[in-house]
């Protein structure tokens, strides 16, 4: 609650107060990592509070609340003769010595527009001399010609304060400017001593401006000057606060804690009592309060949030966090991961390696035997590079960058179990929580090795030495695991929706009945094409009317120059009431009533007087250059011969339906639009042989099950919904990266309008992959009309790009439709930001009528009213309550508003969107954009819509209706794209050339080549927190690359294998920068397509017979050269090869092949890289650091090791055949 | 209200500025002769007061404010610059040393990167293209078969087409060892090896079916174009060994190198290309000299000096300094005083970009700024007027609008050029 009352009125109450309660803080505004439902001072330990005292949690680094001011002589303003009192309740979590943590001050906030150290007033902590003083300070005027050039700052501070760890204390000074001997400061009601430093006592007044009030941060929000910890009852006078009333604010159980009372905890090895045989028991505990020094004797435990079972001791990473919807979330750091077994050791000293990032402790049998210390901060790059730790002993793992090694000792005094813990607290306030590799081995009883520790017992798994490729195998069944143990969390969170969206359902269902029917018309079986054959019939009845030369010259000579010059105002909209795009509208005129066409007298005709104006002023159309007189003699002659609009000629080829694909092309296509990448050659091979008739509905309802259908869908939504998500600090209108939210929510199937609604609710982790990264927009004046923008795009082909600062020239939207859908974003009305208003200059200048209109008055607030009702059917009423948990929620009732059935036009948008995708062009065309667009097949898109809605509005269902279609089976020669609506038959789906993120996918696929690149990360160590750098994980799909752009130009922070995978996808349309939402993406061939496919590294990868790859393992067992072709051209375009090709291949197989394989006696080892020093934020200012990655850079160019088996001669004529297969047309256009 | 503060007025704004100023006298459309940008990119942020806008010198250990080195005199009277650009001095007369830009983005470098390479703040709805792009879009490359924009450098997203889209995009290469990524040949690919590829790619390609869909058609005739493209002629440009070893010595290190390589690009047909000096294992922090980076600054300083140097005198010789602009820029500049490790910070009210060539009138300096080099005292330079300098230099007609779809986007944002330097 903030109170603010005007200055003279004498009270013993504050100016302002904030208790950071559940009610609104209308003046003042959260910024950064701010929360206010931390715990405050509660009873029994602080009687005077309420039981359920709520703080304000503040995550440093600028973190604070912000109070503008109002203006010259405002209640915050204070001048010599003023009385100030300033208050907090304060509980210091993190600091650093010399740090000087503002609580609240006015002024020096860095903001524009200010002169510097403009320090009205400050009351601050400063970490001087282990504890917390006092600070009081403010500014006055600078004198340029003072000696000492802090002269102008005052500074008092306490001789004594309260030291670290000692929880909530309370905090005051008083003061009245002018009068520097009274300044008196208190610390839990106790009068402080102090003295004035820096430019001393001074009898001079404050510098006094309109700078805001900030709490909990100054100085830009520098991380020395900002707080960390808790806040409560922070309050601001105009007056002295009695000393009486000062004694008393504070009250413990128990009196002041000063000085750090409480003692550590006891080291005790935790109690766990009987533990799973041959499991290793992992549980993790979030909230921890601090990350370098374990629980104190008064602190407790937090609750457990997670258990994982695993094998070793061995933790990759912390469990994924999810909210109780099943939504990815942050975990609360620092965390305590536990690892606890019971493993069998021979009686005898051993010797154990202990390898962790933080603050970590082992113990054997209830003794502490080894511990690492925690984890500390980065200077900023500049920290030296460290060289690769040697292995405890030859041949093992060395220690990862950024983890610390230790050795110990355990004494089994008799064979038997051995109980160890590892307790390590992963992650901090200032740092990401990833464990790294959290590993505990001990030494083989040969003295020759180390072994990863596992649980004994029967169910322990075969032992894993401490090497590379054991750790490498063994953390990837851990990661497996904790992969599993995620979905089971997040479904199980996720089935507490699920009666609820039956509910949804079910009244979709009882909407749609109340609809009127819809009826397939007669004819072919699927529906689709019964619809689709009805639209021919109707059309060829229509064109035997006129004859087709008639009718040709009008559509392809008269029209299109309408089409192009008229009907972005007069047909799509009506500008001056006058519509063109029919005969009968433009023989009725408009508001002028004058009849644009005269059929017979073109000179009569207003059409052709306004096209032929020589005023620019009056010349249509209004913008661009004027139509040519060529193009004005057709239509004038088209008038004169009397205006006809014929119906369009039909040619055959657009209406005549395409072969059915055969097997072979039929396969390639459906794999590559359900799963995203071409059928391995077992899949061909076993599909080719099937004889049963039902085998395509078969391979569908499979691949429609597959999981990899969430890779294949999410790059299309993470384009549609503008995911733009950046390694490092956010900038450039960048997202969260909410690729996770929406791979998650495509695994586990959810229905469109859940996925739809849980975008729009936000939840979860902004930076680790909630939904709530959608509601993200760094750098952008107006986010959430940046969000209301792509959801009006994505999911009711509204387009608002042009509402941002004015109405839309050619559409019916105006401004306020965009900021009302901000406004129920934001839960409250909003107004458009200064940055995005259009000056009234702009108008004065201009003599014609603008196309652009502002209809929305500046600094006019826009509620949040559903400005989209008769577009789209449904209406912001309390029928909508129904579909709602909480129906007085404004961002609730937008994603109900979007989702709910009578809203029509979602389900037709998203329809058409799969539609677009699966049949290369849409029934409305763009897709994104329906305004003033004519549908292809209105009757067919409303039948798709119901059957989506009926049936839980599942996307698969929805691709199974598709896929099942004769239509979608056809032959690839459809001209629908570029076709007008009434010429759109889909007599053939379009040629389609494979996605960018196919393209990478497939080449992959083909070599059978896992993609190999570093994880997407400049922070490699988890040194700093997610506001500022994330890691996005090593890609495994295309999808999962990000812009790997960081503006900055530094060899040290390329990451040179993922930049050439992101070349290739860029070449072919991909951009990890997706600053706007995007349906279409260029779509152009360029010479760099083919060019990657034929010169990149990447191609160099794919096409080489690898170690490992599945390309060499099948050149190694090929039978024939006439079989390994066959092989080559089934992996590589999913068909049998024509004798000509399989000739072509043949010819390059065929010498030297009988001697291809090396006898084994002269195989020689495959060289490996020496390891180099790694790279991360924290050393990339070094000198090194550059040359390293260039050296990486080399390394990446080289490729990858050859099989060694194979002669080098035959291997290259091989890779020149999968070199020749990559770079023709076929291998990246569909079937 | 003046200029700076009407600036300040609008930031975010982006059309505001044309619109309002329009209401003024119109001046003739400035237009100069250059055919080519080669763009000199210093990332991290050139300090000015340490090359071209010397001052007295400070002492970094007493933290006494000024310029890290002594500066020197150049072939223009009154216009000194720092003593490691000795072989740029006697050329300051092919040189304005535009002492006088200024922006309001300062610590980020990723804004202010955005900032100096597409001349706008960030739009929550516009993607604005590089100034790179924009003369792609505008001029096109000079030859058929050329692409319109290089960038010598890591792919940034700044350095992008926007809304222009990929045509007006940038063909990369990170190091002058390596041809543009796409374009050439992978490492030990020998031409017998490419030749039996290209005869068996011939063979499968031949095989289909005739296509008659336009789009399937283009992409094969890109696949020719490919071809075409890696071959001999286009990848000629990229082989400096073909230089006289005196000239590639004169260049010096990598960064001379990828000026030669600049060079030879303009003379095939390339409108603009990007010339990073990322030599980062130089000092590790690259021109972003805070704290101990600046230690080794001088040897970036001279390591550009060379081949800066060169790049005129040789472009001189071959007749094409008149027809090619060289631009300098950076982040940001940095201010006269020290930071804790010696090092400096950030500075964007006041500092410099460099221009030369192109066939400008040429006088040294322009712009002035205070006894510190903090704050400019005359002839305030924006970076909509530094952008409208180089569009008119190069031809392009600075007052036109994009189109990103139907929006009209000013090409810049109300800049208006240097008129001293033209005519």
């Amino acid at each position: 609650m903030c109170a603010l009352v005007s200055p003279n009125v004498v009270t013993a109450a504050p100016v302002a107060r904030w208790d950071f309660g559940e009610e609104d803080v209308s003046r003042v505004v959260p910024v950064g990592a701010v929360q206010r439902d931390a715990v405050g001072p509660r009873p029994p330990e602080f009687p005077d509070f309420e039981i359920n005292n709520t703080a304000a949690q503040f995550a440093g680094v600028g973190a604070h609340f912000a109070l503008a001011d109002t203006g010259t002589g405002s209640v915050l303003d204070f001048t010599n003769g003023d009385a100030i009192t300033l208050e907090a309740w304060v509980k210091v979590e993190d600091w650093r010595a010399n740090d000087t943590l503002y609580v609240i001050g006015k002024g020096r906030t860095g903001a524009a527009g200010f002169i510097a150290d403009n320090q009205n007033w400050a009351l601050r902590l400063r970490a001087i001399g282990g504890q917390f003083s006092l600070n009081f300070l403010f500014a006055t005027t600078r004198d340029a010609t003072a000696s000492k050039k802090d002269a102008h700052w005052h500074r008092w501070t306490s001789a004594r304060g309260f030291g670290p760890n000692t929880g909530w204390h309370h905090v005051a000074v008083t003061y009245r400017f002018g009068e520097p001997g009274s300044i008196r400061g208190w610390v839990d009601g106790k009068l402080q001593p102090g003295s004035w430093d820096m430019g001393g006592a001074t009898t001079a007044a404050p510098v006094v401006d309109d700078d805001a009030v900030w709490i909990g941060s100054s100085m830009k929000g520098s991380a020395s000057a900002s707080f960390r910890g808790a806040m409560d009852g922070v309050a601001l006078h105009r007056d002295i606060v009695s000393d009486a009333e000062l004694k008393t604010r504070y009250r413990r159980v128990g009196g002041p804690v000063l000085a750090n009372a409480a003692p550590a905890a006891p080291v005790v090895m935790p109690a766990l009592g009987v533990l799973p045989v041959g499991r290793v028991l992992a549980t993790f505990y979030e909230g921890m309060p601090a990350h370098d020094r374990w629980l104190l004797a008064t602190e407790k435990l937090p609750a457990e949030n997670a258990r994982w079972m695993g094998t070793e001791f061995l933790l990759p990473r912390l469990p994924q966090r999810f909210d109780e919807w099943g939504i990815r979330a942050s975990w609360q750091a620092p965390v305590l991961a536990r690892l606890a077994a019971d493993v069998a050791l021979p009686a005898g000293t051993h010797r154990v390696v202990l390898r962790a990032r933080g603050l970590t402790r082992l113990w054997a049998n209830g003794a502490v035997v080894a511990t690492t210390r925690a984890q500390k901060s980065d200077s900023g790059g500049h920290d030296p590079i460290t060289r690769i730790a040697a292995p405890p002993l030859p041949g093992l793992r060395s220690v990862i960058f950024g983890i610390e090694e230790v050795f110990g000792e355990v004494v089994v005094p008799a064979s038997g179990p051995v109980r160890f813990v590892v307790e390590s607290l992963v992650g901090g306030k200032r740092y990401r929580p990833e464990p790294g590799e959290l590993t505990v081995a001990v030494q083989t009883p040969d003295g020759r090795s180390y072994a990863v520790l596992q649980a004994g017992g029967a169910a322990s798994g075969e032992p894993v030495a401490l090497t590379d490729a054991a750790v490498t195998a063994a953390l990837s069944r851990a990661e497996a695991s904790l992969g599993a143990l995620d979905d089971a969390t997040r479904r199980v969170g996720g089935a507490t929706q699920t009666s609820f969206w039956e509910d949804r359902h079910e009244a979709a269902r009882q909407w749609s009945q109340r609809q009127p029917r819809l009826v397939v018309p007669a004819g072919p079986a699927h529906p689709i094409d019964a619809f689709l054959a009805a639209k021919v019939a109707g059309a060829e009845r229509a064109a035997a009317q006129t004859p087709l030369a008639e009718a040709q010259k009008f559509h392809e000579e008269v029209l299109p120059i309408l089409r192009e010059a008229c009907f972005r105002c007069h047909g799509e909209k009506e500008k001056g009431g006058l519509k063109l795009n029919t005969r009968a509208a433009a023989l009725a005129g408009g508001e002028s009533k004058r009849p644009a066409i005269v059929p017979g007298q073109a000179a009569a005709s207003e059409l052709v007087a306004r096209i032929k104006h020589p005023d620019e002023e009056e010349r249509m159309p209004p913008t661009g250059d004027a139509l040519t007189p060529a193009q004005i003699a057709v239509l004038a002659a088209w008038i004169n011969a009397g205006a006809e609009w014929p119906a369009p000629p039909l040619p055959p080829e657009i209406i005549t339906p395409a072969p059915v694909l055969g097997d072979a092309a039929f396969l390639r296509r459906v794999y590559f639009d359900t799963v995203g990448v071409p059928p391995a050659e077992r899949d061909v091979r076993s599909f080719l042989a099937d004889r049963s008739p039902d085998k395509r509905e078969r391979v569908i309802d499979r691949l429609l099950a597959d999981e990899r259908w969430a890779d294949h869908w999410v790059s299309y939504w993470q384009d549609v919904l503008a995911e733009n998500p950046s390694m490092l600090k956010p900038s450039l209108n960048n997202t969260g990266p909410f690729r996770w939210y929406l791979y998650d929510a495509l695994r586990d199937g959810k229905p469109m309008d859940q996925l739809v609604t849980e975008l729009i609710l936000l939840r979860g982790s902004e930076r680790e992959g909630g939904s709530a990264g959608f509601g993200m927009a760094a750098d952008n004046d107006a986010p959430f009309a940046a969000k209301g923008h792509v959801i009006a795009t994505a999911f009711l082909g509204i387009e608002l790009q042009c509402a941002r600062c004015h109405d839309s020239p050619y559409h019916s939207t105006k401004q306020r439709d965009l900021y009302a859908l901000a406004a129920f974003f934001a839960r409250k009305p909003v107004t458009v930001p200064n940055s995005s208003v259009v000056p009234a200059a702009f108008f004065e200048k201009k003599a014609r009528e603008s196309l652009i209109k502002v209809t929305l008055p500046p600094r006019e607030a826009v509620a949040p009213i559903w400005p989209f009702a008769s577009l789209t059917g449904v209406t912001d009423d309390a029928s909508l309550d129904g579909l709602l948990r909480q129906p007085q929620d404004k961002r609730e009732r937008l994603a109900a508003l979007v989702t709910a059935p009578a809203n029509t036009r979602f389900a037709q948008v998203i329809v058409n969107r799969v539609w677009k995708r699966l049949f290369g062009a849409g029934i409305v065309e763009p897709a994104h954009d329906w305004e003033g667009r004519d549908v292809s097949h209105p009757e067919l898109l409303a039948w798709l819509a119901r059957e989506f809605v009926v049936n839980n509005y599942d996307l698969r269902r929805l691709a199974r209706l598709l896929l099942t279609s004769q239509s979608y089976q056809r032959a690839a020669t459809g001209r629908n794209l570029s076709a007008p609506a009434a010429q759109r038959f889909f007599a053939a789906p379009e040629p389609r050339r494979l996605t960018a993120e196919q393209v990478v996918d497939s080449l992959f696929a083909v070599a059978g080549q896992p993609i190999d690149v570093e994880e997407i990360t400049l922070d490699g160590e988890a040194r700093r927190p997610a506001d500022s750098f994330i890691s996005l994980g090593v890609p495994r799909r295309a999808w999962m690359f990000a812009s790997l752009s960081n503006e900055r130009d530094r060899p040290s922070l390329n990451l040179p294998r993922a930049q050439l995978v992101v070349d290739v996808l860029e070449a072919f349309g991909w951009s990890g920068s997706r600053q706007s939402p995007r349906t279409d993406r260029e779509s152009e061939a360029n010479v760099l397509q083919p060019g990657v496919l034929a010169n990149s590294v990447v191609s160099l990868w794919v096409t080489r017979a690898a170690v490992g790859s599945e390309l060499a393992e099948l050149a190694v067992n090929a039978a024939s050269p006439e079989a390994l072709a066959e092989s080559l051209f089934l992996r590589f375009y999913g068909r049998w090869p024509s004798r000509a090709e399989r000739l072509a291949v043949v010819r390059t197989l065929t010498p030297g092949f009988a001697e291809r394989v090396l006898p084994s006696n002269e195989v020689r080892p495959v060289p490996r890289w020496p390891a180099l020093p790694a790279v991360s934020w924290s050393n990339h200012l070094v000198a090194e650091a550059n040359s390293i990655k260039l050296e990486l850079e080399q390394r990446a160019r080289a490729g990858p090791p050859a099989d060694p088996r194979l002669r080098p001669a035959w291997r290259e004529s091989l890779e020149d055949a999968a070199w020749g297969l990559i770079n023709t047309r076929e291998f990246v256009w569909l079937p | 209200m003046n200029r700076r503060e009407f600036l300040n007025a609008s930031v975010g704004a982006a059309w505001l500025p044309q619109w309002a100023r329009a209401a003024g006298a119109p001046s003739p459309l400035l237009k100069g002769k250059a055919e080519h940008v080669i763009s000199i990119w210093l990332g991290g942020g050139m300090g000015q007061i340490d090359t071209f806008d010397p001052k007295r010198r400070g002492d970094p250990l007493k933290k006494i404010a000024g310029s890290y080195y002594d500066s020197i005199p150049t072939a223009v009277s009154g216009v000194q610059i720092c003593e490691h650009l000795k072989r740029t001095a006697p050329l300051m007369d092919r040189v304005t040393a535009v002492r006088s830009v200024f922006h309001d983005v300062i610590d980020e470098h990723a804004a202010a990167t955005n900032r100096m390479h597409t001349g706008r703040s960030v739009s929550g709805s516009v993607a604005y293209p590089s100034l790179g792009s924009v003369v792609a879009h505008e001029r096109r490359a000079l030859q058929d078969g050329v692409p319109p924009y290089v960038l010598i450098g890591y792919p940034n997203v700044t350095r992008g087409p926007g809304f222009l889209g990929s045509r007006a995009g940038y063909l990369y290469l990170t190091d002058t060892r390596h041809g543009p990524a796409g374009l050439s040949r992978p490492e030990g690919m020998g031409a017998d090896r490419q030749a039996r590829r290209d005869a068996l790619l011939a063979d499968l390609r031949g095989q289909g079916a005739e296509v008659n869909d336009a789009r399937l058609r283009d992409y094969e005739a890109a696949i020719d174009q490919s071809i075409r493209l890696s071959g001999p002629d286009f990848t000629r440009s990229f082989r400096l060994n073909e230089e006289k070893a005196t000239l590639r010595e004169s260049y010096g290190g990598e960064f001379g190198q990828r000026c030669l390589l600049a060079r030879r690009l303009v003379e095939s047909g390339v409108r603009f290309i990007e010339v990073s000096h990322n030599l980062n294992f130089i000092n590790g922090t690259g021109w972003d000299v805070h704290n101990g980076g600046i230690k080794e600054q001088h040897g970036l300083i001279a390591d550009l000096d060379q081949a800066l140097a060169a790049l005129i005198t040789d472009l001189e010789a071959k007749r094409l300094l008149d027809r090619t602009l060289i631009v300098i820029t950076s982040e940001f500049g940095r201010p006269p005083e020290f930071d804790s490790g010696g090092g400096r910070g950030h500075q964007g009210r006041a500092f410099t970009c460099v221009l030369a060539g192109g066939g400008l009138r040429h006088r040294g300096a322009f712009g002035e700024t205070d006894e510190l080099s903090k704050k400019i005292v005359h002839d305030p330079v924006s970076v909509p007027d530094l952008f409208a300098t180089i569009h008119a230099a190069v031809g392009v007609d600075y007052t036109k609008n994009l189109y990103d779809g139907d929006r009209p986007v000013p090409i810049t944002d109300g800049g208006r050029p240097i008129s001293v330097l033209f005519g």
